[in-house]
């Protein structure tokens, strides 16, 4: 009885706050693209010719069924990483990736260092 | 004529600066108390320079085209009250800006410091100097204000237009408030160590400055945030750019200070890591400034770029960390902690080790580009997905210590009430519940981050209700944190209930989305004195309580200098604001139109505001205290 209570309470949960899987969302495309002509904007934020017609590319792209990872390698072969705003996670990156959960994991030893050790 | 005056007032700031430091200097050898002309020339050295800043702000008010600095950044049909901004909202007003801040803190450090030892007080002043003949040589021999040009113009350049703003009026001096005050407790612990003042008397010369210029920092920040809301009509308010990477660094340095400044006044422990924050404090904002003003990045902030600037500032830099460097080798010596694991010291600690984190994750996103780019010829973007993958996880363990961090006590600590906080987690757990039931869904890491929002907000507001009752009230800590809990959690909410649109429209036309329709009702040209407007009467209804709004977004055509931009209209309610922007389409009668529904805005803006008035109860109340 406890059990499938708890079994019940679990899948209610659960499908509360489980995102359902969707098709790639466009806007939140249009944001991660930094628009090239313009200063430090995202496509989205941006209403310049280029912004536009990256928006249309990107509305293909789904339409062609395209996921939003093949969405931005496409445009990342095309013009180069710094139209994405979320660096691939390369050799050359791994650093920026790694480096602050290095940080994190010092830090914490730092603190342990300070504590008292018991006899 | 101004150009000379204001020539004259620089050069007489340097000499009255130099004269400071060799007084003192003198003085340091001699005991007993520290001379009367040095408070006279240091209250002399505020006031030129202040007289020499109302120079400038007359060349603006009068349009003296015959000043580069007029010439570049204003125009004579230019509104009053922009002429009047625009002497700051430039590179080279804002570095008499700077001295100004670094005189006037130099004065009032040397006057409220009263009680404490000479030697140090002297080594402050001169150190302070020493950084604002570093300034004003940048000023005299880089961007001096005062230039001449000649032959004389008949009309200036203007200035940018999304520059010609209430809010930017005063983001630049608030925000150099918080950047160049920290430069007093640089030069006091540079004076500390020199003077081997490292008695936790030396926090009281110090803290209330590190708050004041926090308090300052987070307004310019908030002040800028906002201005990004309404100007740049993209509908956020921070965008994790460059620049505004550059003047969160010195505010987590900040917030790390005055947490390990608690622990060094009542334990005198981290005596040299509280002097490494205030190093670096400084050293962070010169750095940003460095970053800004020399063009490397890539930013929207980019309207004052030089790379002679760069080097300038970059040999300055250098110098200073190399000195701090050099002292704190020569002085350091090894402190042993053996801290209890559970207690106030640890918390404090903790709170620092999640500073040094996002000081660590920010700096390195800003600068990763530039070496990727020097290194091997690939240019990268770091923008807002890699910020919030790194550090909204990390939020969530950040905001229960801040809950469990202030109650612990000193030394030893025992959670005596794990129960009461079992309670709050489980009201917390609901109340997300609720949100979720009555709205909608969102992911699981949103889920997480608005319990624990709530965890610290609800926890923090039992310790008002039990500090009423013990009468020991601590409300500059229980105001600051609840609100910050509160940030996170309006930029939450925020972020999962905003609804996004974007049409293109024709006159006359309506578009329908869920329970809303839009329709672009009139569209009317107007002449402004600076600009021409085409301004769109549109209105937003809500089908199901038939309410409506009028929103009239506005396309500026700006004369000088010729720029387009676009107005966004905003309507602002206690729970949502509507938020819409329009602009043409090049060859057609249609216009591209963003609406956006964006809840709660206004609380974001509040708990910034509350999180300050937290910051300055305390700075009055250390005051009383001293």
């Amino acid at each position: 009885m406890k059990f499938n209570l708890f079994l019940f309470f679990f899948i209610f949960l659960s499908k509360f706050i489980m995102a359902a899987e969707k098709s790639a969302d466009p806007n939140l495309i249009h944001k991660n693209l930094r628009c090239l002509v313009c200063q430090g904007q995202s496509i989205s934020d941006s209403n310049s010719d280029f912004a536009q017609t990256i928006k249309l590319v990107v509305k293909d792209l789904i339409e062609e069924g395209k996921t939003e990872e093949e969405i931005y390698t496409f445009m990342t072969d095309k013009y180069g990483d710094w139209i994405v705003f979320k660096p691939q996670f390369n050799l050359q990156n791994s650093l920026l990736w790694i480096l602050p959960y290095i940080a994190l994991i010092f830090g914490g030893f730092f603190i342990f260092s300070f504590l008292k050790k018991r006899q | 004529m101004l150009s000379n005056l204001g020539n004259i007032l620089l050069f007489l700031n340097v000499i009255i600066s130099l004269s400071i430091i060799y007084i003192a200097n003198k003085n340091l050898k001699i005991i007993g108390v520290i001379e009367k002309n040095i408070f006279k020339l240091s209250l002399i050295q505020s006031t030129s320079i202040i007289i020499c800043f109302f120079v400038l702000i007359a060349a603006f008010i009068v349009s003296d085209f015959s000043l580069i600095a007029v010439y570049q950044n204003s125009n004579s049909l230019k509104p009053l009250f922009y002429k009047i901004t625009g002497t700051w909202g430039n590179h080279e007003g804002s570095l008499l800006l700077w001295v100004i801040i670094l005189s006037i803190f130099s004065f009032l450090f040397l006057i409220y410091n009263k009680n404490h030892p000479k030697k140090f007080r002297l080594l402050t002043l001169i150190i302070q100097n020493i950084l604002i003949l570093g300034f004003l040589f940048f000023i005299l021999f880089n961007s001096n204000p005062f230039s001449p040009i000649s032959p004389v113009p008949l009309e200036g350049l203007g200035l940018n237009p999304i520059l010609q703003d209430p809010a930017l009026a005063i983001h630049p001096p608030l925000l150099y408030i918080g950047f160049v005050g920290s430069s007093i407790y640089f030069s006091a612990a540079i004076a500390s160590l020199i003077s081997n003042y490292s008695e936790k008397s030396f926090s009281f010369s110090i803290k209330n400055w590190v708050l004041i210029s926090w308090c300052f920092q987070t307004l310019g920040i908030l002040v800028g945030s906002i201005w990004a809301y309404y100007e740049l009509g993209w509908g956020g308010f921070w965008f994790w750019d460059p620049v505004e990477n550059a003047s969160l660094l010195p505010w987590f340095a900040m917030t790390a200070l005055f947490h390990s400044l608690i622990v060094f006044e009542k334990r005198n422990l981290f005596y040299f890591w509280v002097i490494i924050l205030c190093l670096i404090t400084f050293i962070l904002s010169v750095t940003g400034t460095f970053l800004v003003r020399s063009g490397i990045l890539n930013s929207v902030h980019t309207f004052a770029t030089d790379p002679t600037r760069g080097i300038y500032i970059l040999i300055f830099l250098s110098l200073m960390i190399f000195s701090s460097i050099f002292l704190l080798f020569k002085k350091y010596k090894k402190e042993n902690y053996n801290l209890n694991g559970n207690s106030k010291e640890t918390f404090i600690l903790i709170n620092n080790w999640f500073m040094m984190f996002y000081l660590i994750t920010v700096m390195l996103g800003t600068i990763y580009p530039i070496f990727t780019d020097a290194l091997t010829d690939n240019k990268i973007s770091v923008g807002p997905p890699f910020y919030n993958a790194i550090i909204f996880p990390v939020i969530i363990l950040f905001l229960i210590f801040m809950a469990l961090g202030p109650k612990a006590k000193w030394i030893k600590n025992r959670f005596k009430n794990i129960k009461t906080y079992l309670l709050i987690l489980a009201g917390a757990v609901s109340l997300n519940l609720t949100i979720i039931f009555f709205f909608k869904s969102y992911s699981l890491l949103s889920n997480f981050i608005i319990i624990s929002a709530l965890f610290l907000i609800m926890s923090s507001l039992r310790d008002l209700a039990k500090t009423f009752k013990e009468k020991k009230l601590d409300f500059a800590r229980i105001i600051s944190h609840t609100s910050f809990g509160c940030l996170v959690l309006f930029i939450g909410l925020n972020d999962i209930f905003s609804i996004e649109k974007d049409y293109n429209i024709k006159l006359g036309e309506t578009k329908k989305f869920e329970n809303y329709s839009i329709k672009l009702q009139n569209l009317d040209l107007k002449n402004y004195k600076n600009y021409q407007a085409v301004v769109g009467k549109l209105e937003i209804r809500n089908i199901n309580s038939n309410q409506f709004n009028v929103l009239n977004p506005e396309i500026r055509i700006y004369d000088n200098p010729k720029t387009l931009t676009y107005e966004a209209a905003i309507k602002t309610n206690l729970l949502k604001d509507y938020y819409l922007t329009m602009s043409n389409i090049d060859r057609s009668d249609y216009y591209n139109i963003k609406f956006q529904k964006k809840p709660l805005m206004v609380w974001i803006w509040i708990s910034v505001i509350m999180i300050v008035v937290g910051g300055f109860i305390r700075v009055l109340s250390n005051a009383k205290n001293n």
